[in-house]
């Protein structure tokens, strides 16, 4: 979408717009490729070593739930930031295996990017459900 | 007919980021953040800020559209009120999505949390525009003011024109929730505690602990805005001239100033 003219800008500060959008940090989403294939390799360890010790449990509980190779593809569907943390959507797919939706926040610490919080978003309306 | 729809049944595209609070506060605390909304001081606050009032305006345009479908033996006046103001927040969210995007931002770069759909949770129309018109449109005319002065001080006139704008309506939505909340329960003071004791808490769970204060008393930060150095307010203020503009009285104003959130018929 383009941005309309919204009239008067001769006491404005500054260009227009006057900041620029944050783009995601190439090594987040590199973090975030890596997760997602180690998940569907079915690389406990690999996940594992990419995990915050607050999100194992969860972080667990969904690598149970991928069986090794059933998915092959992934595709990143949403992206939301609260200050440098990232939340991010993403879904899995594969040759007659049904859609699995994840969604997680990856916080860095040191250059490395680590796994926060986990939610398995697979038959569920949204992330809001409780 | 089901009333009080959960939140996880509003649409949002599939890109989106929903969240529940705890999760969203959860986040802000781990970075050392205060765990509540973006604060006036933070690199973020107006993206931040402006993405979370268009969420809201969002979020209540869907929640007048409900009020309208879900009480359809209310009066007719107060049917075309409610398909006003649907209309005036479908402009809100129009204006702060072009804002979003004057601030280098854009709709979705944030999550978006569930918590202002709680202020539809109520099963009475009286109730309903306590909670939604005076609640929550009373705490959005303290944002709006905030971020009119902050505008005023950063000498940026295009927000300082749009949310001021906005302020118009949200005063004139305070306006029409005090008028059916006291048309809808008369000659029913027991209905009438009921509307009260429901936009309580809505103005309890905005009150962030009594943590706001009056435009006068907040304290300030220095931040600096491209060449000029500016002094904004360290936290959420209650903007007490533009509530009583909304017809709010002096003992309520006062009342939330303290970390009351009780209110009175007027």
């Amino acid at each position: 979408m383009k941005m309309p003219d919204l009239g008067e800008r001769g006491n404005v500060t500054g260009p227009q717009p006057i900041a620029q959008i944050v783009e995601p940090p190439a090594a987040m989403l590199a973090a975030a490729r890596s997760l997602l294939n180690a998940l569907m390799r079915g690389d406990r360890a690999g996940v594992e070593a990419m995990t915050a010790e607050q999100a194992r449990e969860d972080m667990d509980r969904i690598a149970s739930e991928i069986k090794p190779g059933r998915y092959d593809k992934f595709e990143l569907i949403g992206r939301g930031r609260i200050s440098r943390h990232y939340f991010l959507k993403a879904r899995l797919t594969g040759t007659d295996a049904p859609r699995f939706t994840i969604q997680f926040r990856l916080g860095e610490d040191d250059g490395k990017w680590t796994v926060r919080e986990a939610l398995n978003l697979t038959g569920r309306r949204s992330g809001w459900t409780k | 007919m089901q009333r009080m729809i959960p939140v996880d049944k509003l649409a949002r595209p599939e890109d989106h980021i929903l969240l529940p609070a705890q999760r969203l506060r959860k986040a802000r605390g781990e970075q050392g953040l205060t765990p509540g909304n973006a604060m006036p001081y933070e690199d973020d606050f107006l993206k931040s800020r402006m993405h979370g009032i268009c969420a809201g305006e969002f979020q209540a345009m869907e929640a007048a559209g409900r009020t309208l479908y879900d009480f359809p033996d209310a009066p007719w006046e107060f049917q075309l009120d409610m398909a006003r103001q649907v209309w005036d927040e479908s402009r809100h969210a129009e204006i702060y999505m072009k804002l979003l995007e004057y601030v280098g931002s854009y709709y979705g770069e944030f999550p978006e949390g569930e918590v202002l759909w709680s202020c539809t949770q109520a099963e009475d129309p009286a109730a309903r525009v306590a909670g939604i018109n005076r609640g929550l449109e009373g705490l959005a005319c303290d944002v709006f003011e905030q971020l009119i002065r902050i505008a005023q001080k950063m000498g940026d006139s295009t927000i300082e024109r749009s949310v001021d704008y906005v302020l118009a309506d949200e005063i004139t939505h305070v306006r029409m929730g005090s008028k059916w909340m006291r048309q809808l329960t008369e000659g029913d003071p027991e209905r009438l505690k009921r509307a009260q004791a429901f936009q309580d808490s809505i103005d309890d769970l905005f009150n962030f602990g009594g943590g706001r204060t009056t435009v006068e008393q907040a304290g300030h930060i220095k931040q600096r805005v491209n060449e000029k150095e500016i002094e904004i307010d360290s936290s959420i203020t209650i903007a007490r001239e533009a509530r009583l503009l909304a017809g709010f009285t002096e003992e309520e104003i006062d009342r939330l100033i303290k970390g009351f959130g009780k209110s009175s018929a007027y």
